[in-house]
């Protein structure tokens, strides 16, 4: 795997070099490493020498679609590397007027999954050295030795029940696709939820939404979060009470779940920033479950001509409020 | 600070007398923002008013609540009467405690909280009002009537002799609807056709008048005064310029298809007019039966045509044309009895339903108006009528009753006794209803001098024995069952909506109750408005309906909408939507969802960094907003309001009934 991730760099670079270095664009949105070495953070390569620290593997979770809010600001034409989730992000942001078609160039990567830094060392058990990867096994090493393990197992939540792991819209595609694959389990948790009598499930909310930090780092991340100014940070009128409490979570978390209503594409960046581990995805699926019960098949971000179907009317649409 | 007065109504007692008004009174004083409050007996009244004006001048008032009825019924009064004391009409909120506090609560100490809280609700909610005006809007002097039949042929030659233009669209080859289809009028007996044509020729030759037949509104956008409407007229397949209405096509025409018109019960050619009287009197190619359209093959319509006006190319063409005002007369359709699987409907040809039996008068009818048997050709000798096919049962049909069966009934035994004069009827009916001039007299003849037997009961069988039918029902009256050999049954079967007026109904933006009838505005008061602002109903579209309470009707429709072509201008709508433009991301959700294409988007220039950045933002079209909120629903960061409803109002209002007690 760490070969091929080479090989897959090479090409990346390779491509994306040519094109900002030509002119065809200003900025390269792509991965670096952080800190350590399971940390790949948003790389902002202006020039040849930014382009060096361009990185590919398996810890590059980060959305970068999110990112072209800001940069188009400065920049008049961005490159971003988009993996199936980015690309479909690219496509709300795109279906919400956020961002103009011919100033992006989109370079697809088909992805193989990321994995999960904390299912890693509570796998290894120990504190993590290394990894390795070889065709579907990863080898933790730790001080305690050396641990093998299928990768399957070790993959981001996001990731773990994804449909397009190949990007949907793209300029190029640098690597081969990996097909589109089955998520028999997606709604395995909202099953289970809806299941609950209604008090157990508000205890398990409860209790769930009790550690929100409010700190907004799932908005941050969203790509259906393009608003420029927040309903929580309104004061005219004051909607999101400032206070640190649970209703006012709550009404946070619920609120922005219907502002993601047949909007959410589902790439599960919200509950991957959230330094809670507050498992924010059932609440998008619950919703995007229910509008495929409601108005048919619809996902999101697939493609950006479909209009999302709560902003169409058709004459055979359900009207569940007025027939009963 | 506001300086808000609460006025309450009594409503003689429909609000005193389930309302403590000394208490709401007392709780009023002491709502933020009110420094005067009274009451009195009916505030609708021009001394009522007067007290609401009188108080405005001497408290000096600058928001005014009316503790009343529903807004629907009097806020257009009141804010008259607070603009006449100098306050924009806008200044003022109704809080409805009456419909919906008093007429819902039986107990005193029930509903005098509950209307302090609503009277609470709307004093929070006047003192963030801001006065509003309303746009002015130029009206359309053009009228359009969806439906050609009795109704709309009354509505727009009343509109025409008016002096404004209106367009009748029909969707059938000719005009005329339902009433071409009798022979004969109750209670008076006039031919039908005799008294039709001369209106449909009215129709077809006034300069005010344009027929589009075998057309079919598409689409209809806009608003009262600017309905913006897409007519899609189907290829007739012949130039009506050239045609000049011989007949040699359908003379000659080999392919036949069952007559819509005749009800099925014969054939017409594939170039057919419906019946000899049509207006216009061009005929259209049924291109589904036509053996040129199907085969490639005969054009002999074409070759025989002396004016050479067949045009095998003509393509359906869309009409965009803008109108004032809408009168929907769609009319109804007759029940189909085969899913009464006693009556035997469909099984045996002597087994009709009224409108079918009715065509067997008309001269140029299916037996050439020979009363016959359908199986054998032999004039029927009992004839079983049966009333309340479908009407007036809970059970499987509809709870209604179709009220104009009990005297058509009376009118085809009449004609039947005048045809085959050995003839004997006989009906079997729930009740006879006959209320209407003329009406009791006439089915009391049917009775007493043609013979006609009334058998009150219901009838449970129908099967054939030899030639004859039996039907087997039960004489309640007298506790008998009584099986009649009969030559002929007549069923009346319901009258029902059209099959497709749901569809209509959604076009046009008017809605319709459970059986499909498009709802007027008002039961009494409102008899042929909508909901939809310049747009009317007539005719059997509304209701079941006899024919001199669909022209009365029409009539009614037509005054409304000449009434409304009369005036240069409208005042548009005030309470309009409102972009925030500086919090708006332009995502354009709004655009999607406003129903009236009152929202655009232009590109606005900000600074940031220093630099001019260009940005796409939301702008509503205030002329065409009608203010129905949808994309203040649609927009996630509120960034679009709607005036006189905004954000903070509504939320103030629920605050004032939930944070205080």
């Amino acid at each position: 795997m760490a070969e091929r991730y080479l090989e897959e760099l090479t090409k990346i670079h390779d491509a994306v070099k040519q094109d900002l270095l030509g002119g065809r664009i200003n900025l390269l949105l792509g991965w670096e490493k952080g800190h350590y070495w399971w940390q790949s953070r948003p790389l902002f390569a202006e020039n040849e020498q930014d382009l060096e620290r361009l990185t590919w593997d398996s810890f590059c979770a980060v959305n970068l679609s999110r990112y072209l809010l800001e940069e188009l600001k400065d920049y008049q034409k961005i490159g971003v590397l988009v993996k199936g989730c980015d690309s479909r992000s690219f496509n709300r942001l795109l279906q919400d007027n956020m961002v103009a078609r011919q100033r992006v160039v989109l370079y697809g990567l088909p992805c193989p999954g990321m994995l999960d830094y904390e299912l890693l060392t509570a796998t290894a058990e120990a504190e993590l050295e290394s990894i390795a990867e070889q065709n579907g096994i990863v080898v933790l090493r730790s001080a305690a030795g050396e641990k093998t393990v299928e990768r399957e197992q070790l993959l981001l939540y996001k990731c773990r029940d994804c449909r397009y792991p190949d990007p949907v819209v793209y300029d190029q595609l640098l690597l081969a696709p990996r097909g589109e694959k089955e998520a028999p389990e997606r709604y395995k948790s909202v099953t289970k939820l809806e299941e609950m009598p209604a008090d157990e499930r508000y205890t398990h909310w409860e209790k769930e939404l009790s550690r929100c930090l409010r700190c907004y780092a799932c908005r941050q991340a969203c790509p259906y979060c393009s608003c420029r100014e927040c309903f929580v940070e309104q004061d005219k009128p004051r909607w999101q009470g400032r206070a640190y409490q649970e209703s006012e979570n709550f009404l946070f978390h619920l609120v922005r779940a219907y502002h993601g209503a047949g909007r959410c594409i589902d790439c599960g960046e919200c509950q991957r920033a959230c330094p809670v581990n507050i498992p924010l995805q059932e609440l998008n699926r619950k919703l995007i479950k229910d509008i495929n019960e409601l108005y048919g098949q619809f996902e999101a971000g697939l493609n950006a001509d479909l209009e999302p179907p709560l902003l169409t009317y058709k004459p055979d649409d359900p009207a569940a409020f007025s027939e009963k | 600070m506001p300086r808000t007065g609460v006025f309450i109504c009594h409503c003689g007692t429909n609000i005193a007398g389930t309302v403590d008004i000394a208490r709401a009174i007392d709780a009023s004083r002491n709502f933020p923002g009110v420094v005067h409050a009274d009451e009195y007996r009916y505030l609708c009244s021009e001394m009522g008013q007067d007290l609401i004006k009188n108080a405005i001048n001497e408290n000096n008032l600058d928001r005014v609540v009316v503790g009343t009825c529903s807004p629907r019924m009097h806020e257009g009064t009141f804010r008259k009467a607070a603009a006449e004391a100098g306050l924009n009409p806008y200044m003022l909120e109704v809080a409805n405690i009456r419909e919906h506090c008093s007429w819902v609560h039986r107990d005193i100490e029930e509903g005098t909280p509950k209307a302090i809280a609503l009277l609470r609700a709307a004093a929070a909610k006047v003192a963030l009002n801001d006065p509003l005006d309303s746009p002015e809007l130029e009206v359309e002097k053009r009228a359009l009537v969806i439906g050609g039949g009795i109704a709309g042929i009354q509505a727009a030659i009343d509109i025409a002799e008016a002096g404004y233009v209106v367009d009748v669209v029909e969707r059938e080859p000719s005009i005329g609807g339902r009433m071409a289809q009798l022979e004969k009028t109750f209670p008076t007996l006039d031919c039908s056709a005799c008294i039709l044509t001369p209106k449909m020729v009215e129709a077809a030759q006034h300069p005010n008048i344009n027929l589009i037949t075998y057309s079919e509104v598409e689409e209809v956008k806009g608003f009262v005064g600017q309905f913006d409407v897409k007519i899609k007229m189907k290829a007739r397949s012949i130039d009506p310029v050239k045609c000049t209405g011989c007949g040699v096509c359908y003379e000659k025409c080999p392919a036949k298809a069952p007559s819509e018109f005749e009800m099925g019960m014969t054939k017409r050619k594939a170039i057919y007019v419906p019946f000899p009287q049509a207006v216009p009197n061009v005929p259209v190619i049924d291109r589904e039966n036509c053996l040129y359209f199907k085969k490639g093959r005969c054009q002999i319509c074409a070759k025989e045509c002396p004016p050479q006006a067949v045009d095998y190319e003509q393509q359906d063409q869309i009409i965009e044309r803008r109108y004032g005002a809408i009168i929907v007369a769609t009319g109804f359709d007759q029940l189909d009895p085969s899913s009464y699987g006693e009556y035997g409907y469909g099984q045996h040809p002597d087994i009709l339903t009224a409108l079918e039996f009715e065509r067997l008068f008309n001269a140029s009818g299916p037996t050439g108006g020979k009363v016959v048997r359908l199986s054998d050709g032999k004039p029927p000798k009992k004839v079983v009528f049966i009333q309340c096919i479908g009407s007036r049962d809970k059970a499987r049909g509809m709870n209604y009753c179709s009220k104009i069966c009990c005297m058509f009934t009376a009118k085809q035994a009449i004609l039947l006794k005048e045809k085959v004069p050995d003839a004997k009827s006989y009906v079997f009916y729930i009740d006879v209803r006959t209320a209407g001039k003329g009406y009791e007299e006439f089915q009391r003849r049917a009775a007493e001098e043609y013979d006609v037997a009334y058998l009150r009961g219901q009838v449970g069988k129908i099967f054939p024995e030899g030639d004859h039918l039996v039907v087997h029902g039960v004489d309640s009256l007298s506790g008998k069952v009584v099986d009649i050999k009969a030559d002929m049954v007549v069923l009346a079967a319901a009258s029902i909506a059209r099959a497709d007026a749901p569809e209509v109904g959604r076009i046009v933006g008017i809605n319709s109750d459970s059986y499909h009838f498009f709802n007027e505005a008002h039961p009494k008061l409102k008899p042929v408005e909508t909901h939809t602002a310049g747009v009317f109903i007539a005719g059997a579209c509304q209701a079941p309906k006899d024919i001199p309470d669909t022209v009365a009707q029409a009539g009614a429709a037509a005054v409304k909408a000449i009434g409304l072509l009369s005036k240069d201008v409208l005042k548009g709508e005030a309470c309009t939507a409102i972009v925030n433009q500086a919090e708006c991301s332009g995502c354009l959700y709004c655009e999607a969802v406003c129903p009236y294409n009152a929202i655009n988007h232009i590109e606005i220039e900000e600074r940031y960094h220093e630099e001019m950045h260009k940005r796409t933002v939301a702008e509503v079209n205030p002329s065409l907003c009608q203010g129905c909120g949808s994309c203040s629903v649609a927009c996630r960061s509120g960034s679009i309001n709607l005036k006189g409803f905004t954000n903070e109002q509504i939320l103030a209002e629920v605050d004032a009934i939930c944070l205080q007690r």
